[in-house]
């Protein structure tokens, strides 16, 4: 068994917002008179994550993950919990402990805006104090592994969004962090530019980098993580390796079905229809619960007379979106 | 980790001169027109003289010198350091301030690091001139009151360094607050006048509790061989106003929230 390089238990953050309305009226008001509002943003959470994982941590907006990133990065103080990576309390021992992650944040550049990210990498290397030998090799390295060599003399105003990011995950890795956290990191990016970032990240951990990785993009989910954290209203629901998602609600199939015969009054026992192109081609959802692989097969052949047919799992995002939608709050 | 920190700062220095010379004419503007900006209270106080109204005790290259070496202070702490003030404020307004604590120096420094402002080398510019065209106009001083006047200097940058974390402390919890600079420099206008022109419990206040009399005059007289305050009892008030200025900052980052998203 694999030790654990983060311990989170009973992990909670609440902080004071100011309610201020949207009408001139409100705005006006609140220069004199402003409503706090309390807001329980984590809400007793615990969890684990072993050293070498991909972790994907999934929420909604306003679902409590970027707050617990910023606690798991020491930037936040929490209300109260505990939190053990690699031995540091983050808040606690934060220089120590930044010293040892590294962090892409996919809406906040590190690089400097006017100057080329040459000079961005310079200044993070006397930031974390790394010999000039091992920055030279991490930085050619990673310059190659990312095919980014022509952009390290231009202002990084002038490069594309694909380019900077490259850039971003070389300033988050020059100094070799044990655990690297990723927000929204292919956040904008074309399909090319998403796949080389996807292919750094499985490269280096499997030099044994450990990610934590935040993201609305479900193929950077299923492209890279290995385990599944997902969080709404503050709670964590789901916290377990990718696998076993999908089969969340149960062994789920999707099929798509071609007949003979028209599918209109077709129903079966545990069988979901999803959409119909036309009275023979539509789309199913079985649950092998209910109704195995190898019955329905058989039933569905007898009474439509099977033309052609698929049978997929169901898409991680129906599994992720369902899951986002089970837990309300309690008011 | 001096040595560390210095490399830090110095690659800083060169960063922050890097990103400006990107935009050059902008910076040969901004210098200018600072200079002239400025240069209008020693105007004022020229004008004033020029009416025949005078401070007692005090003529017009005396006063102006006052005016010169602030000038030359802020001209020294406004590109060194006092770029932590305007640094915070617009990095917590828009989230960035999180990006200066996942590095492993402290904050307090990250944004001194990352606000270096080149700029501001126009009010040290402007300083200096005019610093040397008042100490051409009187007798010049020996070099003991140099000595002393340079002692004296430095306590005075620690004035101006405590002003700046306490003003970055306050940018943290008042998001997006640019007065404070408005407020910072009424404050301050009681160290640039003569010293003797105050009631004595303002005088109390400007040389041992908020010393702001540390910045300019208290050098200034030094140089003029007017009295000033023992230097044991100065330093006291400027190391109990900067100790106070970093407990107010820790107190201040420990109730940062950062933005959403």
């Amino acid at each position: 068994m694999s030790e654990s390089i983060i311990t989170v238990r009973n992990l909670n953050k609440t902080y004071t917002t100011y309610e201020r309305g949207s009408s001139f009226k409100d705005s006006v008001k609140s220069l004199f008179v402003r409503k706090p509002l309390k807001v329980e943003a984590v809400k007793n959470i615990s969890f684990e994550i072993q050293k070498g994982e991909i972790c994907g941590f999934l929420g909604p907006n306003g679902a409590g993950k970027s707050t617990t990133l910023k606690i798991l990065t020491g930037i936040l103080f929490p209300t109260h919990g505990e939190v053990n990576i690699l031995g540091y309390v983050p808040w606690k021992q934060r220089r120590e402990y930044v010293a040892r992650i590294g962090a892409v944040f996919g809406q906040k550049s590190q690089l400097l805006w006017d100057i080329p990210p040459a000079d961005a990498f310079e200044l993070n290397r006397a930031i974390y104090n790394i010999p000039r030998d091992r920055f030279k090799k991490n930085l050619a390295a990673m310059v190659e592994l990312l095919d980014v060599g022509e952009v390290m003399g231009k202002p990084t105003r002038v490069l594309s969004l694909g380019e900077r990011m490259k850039c971003e995950f070389i300033i988050a890795m020059l100094h070799d962090p044990e655990i690297v956290f990723l927000d929204e990191p292919t956040i904008g990016l074309d399909v090319v530019a998403k796949e080389k970032i996807r292919g750094f990240v499985k490269e280096m951990n499997q030099k044994g980098t450990t990610f934590i990785l935040t993201t609305h993009d479900l193929d950077d989910v299923e492209s890279l993580a290995r385990q599944i954290i997902l969080i709404n209203h503050g709670e964590i629901i789901f916290n377990d390796p990718i696998e076993k998602l999908s089969r969340f609600f149960g062994c789920k199939k999707k099929i798509n079905l071609q007949t003979d015969r028209s599918q209109i009054d077709f129903q079966l026992p545990g069988l979901k229809s999803l959409d119909r192109r036309n009275d023979t081609h539509g789309n199913y959802e079985l649950d092998l619960d209910i109704l195995p692989l190898k019955a329905f097969l058989a039933q569905a052949d007898e009474i439509l007379c099977i033309k052609d047919m698929s049978i997929e799992e169901i898409p991680i995002e129906s599994v992720i979106t369902a899951l986002y939608e089970t837990k309300k709050p309690e008011d | 980790m001096i040595k560390s920190a210095f490399a830090v700062y110095i690659q800083g220095i060169k960063t922050a001169i890097a990103s400006r010379m990107a935009y050059r004419t902008d910076y040969f503007i901004g210098i200018t027109v600072m200079l002239i900006w400025e240069m209008v209270v020693p105007m004022v106080v020229f004008l004033i003289y020029r009416s025949g109204v005078a401070f007692p005790n005090w003529n017009i290259y005396e006063v102006l010198l006052i005016q010169g070496i602030f000038m030359i202070a802020k001209g020294i702490s406004y590109p060194c350091f006092f770029g932590i003030v305007w640094n915070t404020i617009v990095r917590v307004q828009e989230g960035t301030f999180d990006l200066l604590l996942i590095k492993p120096r402290s904050a307090l420094f990250m944004a001194l690091v990352t606000g270096f402002d080149a700029e501001d080398l126009g009010k040290l510019l402007g300083g200096g001139v005019l610093t040397g065209i008042c100490l051409a106009n009187l007798p010049p001083a020996n070099l003991a009151q140099w000595l002393n006047m340079f002692i004296y200097f430095i306590l005075g940058q620690g004035v101006m360094f405590s002003f700046a974390v306490i003003m970055a402390g306050t940018g943290i919890k008042w998001v997006g607050n640019f007065r404070l600079y408005e407020i910072f420099d009424s404050v301050t206008a009681f160290g640039i006048y003569p010293q003797s022109i105050f009631a004595k419990p303002i005088r109390i206040i400007i040389s041992y509790i908020i010393p702001i009399a540390m910045i300019g005059a208290f050098p200034a007289s030094i140089l003029l061989g007017k009295p000033v305050p023992q230097l044991g009892w100065v330093s006291l008030g400027v190391a109990g106003f900067l100790t106070l200025s970093l407990f107010y900052w820790r107190r201040m980052l420990a109730s940062y929230t950062s933005a959403g998203g």
